[in-house]
Order: structure tokens, then sequence, then C-alpha cells
């Protein structure tokens, strides 16, 4: 039954990227990349990937909206003309189309119990979860346990990138700003349902971060939920009082205290005289060891996500007001 | 059933607010077909988990319900600020 569920939402998201790729307003764009996050996130869902679809949840419907949204405050609205060059693009696409679709009969079936990728590493990470971690949640004990070299990867990602885009865009300081953003503090219905809303989805991050090993969530999602929080607040509040509360001095210090705490808790292990990232011997007994470090690197991607997603919001946003 | 039937509704629904966000004309359609899909998202992942029978996949339901709004006022927020400065599109 959920198969024909998915098949449909594919074809609205079809349409919804083609739609997406034609409309000269980028405007239009943005609000249609919002409909398709919600589309690719109830798939993800439907596909069983919980923990997937709360990061696409988290960062697709409400952050990336206002980063684009931010970008788009100081571009023209409009996309330009370009010269039609469709032909040669057309037969390109179609081609690779032709042999990515011909890649794909060589594939097993949908949700074939006998493919490779259910044959090799995954009934050893079902198997061993229970004894080693003994949590619940077997994809937090992957993210962060078995494959925590990855999730350091992935975070020291995170960190450069912010560090590439506060390069680019200068940090929000209170000398060139021309005038105090009021946010939307006049308009008394927006302000009031964002006050109720903002301690709930504070509340809900948190929840989000140490319920991790037991249902869908972690670090990334919960950092991800407590910058939209702080987000709403400046949407609200105006930019000057989100950094009172916030200053971009503690989101830098945040964003690398997070991957230094990761990779803290990894050279621990070597000193205890264990591999990298190896947190059995974080406490005497392996499987506490093993939680204890699960919550501590989740602990460090919250904060990295957290300070990287602020500090690039009001980068964008204070570059719109310099301008 | 009933949960197939509600489901196969809201789907039904989502596609005619892709529609109005595809068709437009006005911006204003837009923001508030994009504000209704986020709504019906919301109730097609809720109704969604109690059909596979995961109810605590409702965490997710809950982040959208919660988070849908921020981008939303974000929206509005850069119209209050955009509006005077850009020629307003034709088919307004």
């Amino acid at each position: 039954m959920t198969e024909i569920f998915s098949v449909f939402l594919l074809i609205l998201l079809v349409i919804t990227a083609g739609a997406a790729i034609r409309t000269t307003n980028l405007f239009v764009a943005v609000m249609l990349m919002g409909i398709f996050s919600l589309l690719i996130a109830i798939n993800f869902f439907l596909l069983d990937a919980a923990d997937v679809a709360l990061t696409e949840a988290a960062v697709g419907a409400g952050i990336s909206t206002v980063l684009f949204l931010g970008a788009l405050a100081f571009m023209n609205e409009q996309e330009r003309e370009q010269a039609p060059k469709r032909l040669a693009g057309l037969i390109s696409v179609s081609i690779t189309a032709l042999i990515i679709a011909y890649a794909t009969f060589d594939k097993p079936a949908f949700g074939d119990p006998n493919a490779p990728a259910h044959q090799d590493l995954a009934p050893w990470f079902l198997e061993t979860t229970q004894s080693a971690v003994d949590i619940p949640n077997v994809i937090t004990a992957i993210l962060g346990s078995f494959r925590g070299y990855d999730t350091l990867g992935e975070v020291f990602v995170v960190l450069t990138a912010a560090i590439g885009v506060l390069f680019l865009l200068d940090t929000p300081s209170a000398g060139n700003m021309l005038k105090r953003d009021e946010g939307l503090r006049h308009y008394l219905i927006p302000r009031m349902v964002g006050r109720l809303l903002i301690p709930f989805i504070l509340l809900f991050g948190l929840y989000i971060q140490f319920h991790g090993e037991y249902g869908p969530g972690g670090g990334f999602q919960a950092g991800a939920l407590v910058a939209a929080s702080m987000i709403l607040y400046a949407l609200l509040e105006g930019q000057d009082r989100a950094l009172e509360v916030l200053p971009q001095r503690v989101l830098t210090f945040l964003m690398a205290f997070g991957a230094l705490l990761f990779g803290g808790v990894g050279v621990i292990g070597i000193l205890n005289g264990a591999n990298f990232l190896d947190y059995s011997v974080l406490s005497s007994d392996p499987v506490a060891g093993q939680q204890i470090g699960i919550i501590l690197i989740e602990a460090g991607v919250g904060f990295t996500v957290t300070g990287v997603l602020l500090s690039i919001f009001h980068a964008f946003v204070a570059r719109g007001r310099t301008q | 059933m009933i949960f197939v039937v509600v489901a196969a509704a809201i789907a039904v629904t989502m596609a005619l607010a892709l529609a109005r966000a595809i068709l437009g004309p006005s911006h204003y359609d837009r923001i508030l077909a994009v504000n209704m899909f986020g709504t019906k998202t919301v109730l097609l992942l809720a109704v969604m988990a109690f059909m596979m029978g995961r109810p605590d996949f409702l965490d997710l339901a809950l982040a959208y319900a919660l988070i849908n709004f921020i981008g939303i006022l974000a929206v509005l927020e850069f119209f209050r600020d955009k509006a005077p400065k850009v020629e307003r599109p034709k088919d307004v």
C-alpha cells in the first residue's frame, strides 16, 4: 500500500523539480524547493528512514528556506535571460539518463532481502549493537560508534563549510549596521504565536538530542532544531536582540568546541590504550563506555551544528542589512 | 482501511496545493500553497505513521509542525523588506 503513495509522491516530486528549474523567478524557485523538501522527507519516511527524514524536516523545511531568502534579499529576484543552448544539453542529459536507467536493471529489486547491502555488514550491525552498545536505535550505534570516523569527518566538513562562508560574508558586528533591526516586533499576532512556540522547539530539540538512542534523532537534527528556535527569535525580535542573547563569539566558540569535543573523545581512547574513537575504554564497563562516548559525541555534533547554522544565518542577515 | 482513505484524500489535496504553487499567479498564492502543503505533510506523516504501525514516528510530524511556521515568517519578513525596492512582477 505504501508503495502506491511512494510512487504518487515521487511523481509530484518530479513535477516540482521540473517547475523549479523552469521558472525564471527565484522567489518561486525557493517556494518550490520548500515543497520539494517536504515531499522528499515523506518519501524517506515511507522507506523507514526516519532519521534521514527528521534531518530533512529540521534543515530542509525551515532553515534552508530562511537561508535561501537571506541570499535572495541582496539579489535580483528575476533570473537573467540565457542564450538557448538547449539541444546539446538535452542530448547529453538524455544519454546519461539512458545509461543510468540501463545500469539500474542490474540492481536487486526493491526490498529484496538477498541484496548485497543486506548480506554484508547489516546483519553484523544488527547483532553486535545489542551486545556491544545495548541501545535500541541501531542507526545511532552505527553513526556514533561503528562508523564514528565518518561522523567525525562530517562534523569537520560542516565546520569547514561554515569557515568558508564566514570568510566570504563578514561576521555581524554592531559597528557596520545601518539601523537597528526591528524584526517583526510591531506585528502582534506572529510575535505572540512565535513566542509561545520558541520554548517548545527548544524542548523538542533537547528531546531529539537525548532521545537519539531510543528513537529517530541525534546531534545533527537537534542542532538544527535549536538553531531554528533562535532563528525564529531573530525573525521576531530582530537580529540585534538575537545577537545579545547568543553573541557571535559564543557561536564561533560552539562551532569549534563541538568538533574539538568529538575529536577529544577519540584522543581519550588512544590515551587509554585503545584505538581512536573506541569508546569502550571510557568506563570500566565497555557497554557503558560506548554509551557515554555516543552521548558525548552527539553533544559535540549538536554544538557544532547549532553554531554553524546560526553563524551562517546571522552572516546572511547582516550582509543584507549593510548593503 | 480508514487510514488508507484518509491518506489518499490528503495526497489529492497535496497535488492540488502543488498545482496552485506552480500556477501562481501571484506570490501570495504560492506562499499560501506552500503553507498548506506543509500542513498536509504533517497530517500525512501522522496518518502514515499509524498506517505503518509505527506511532513512534510521530516525532517527525511534530518536528514539521514546529518548524513550518519559521519558513512562512521568513517569507513574510522578506516581503516586508523587499517589496518597495524591487519592481513588482508583471503577473501580480
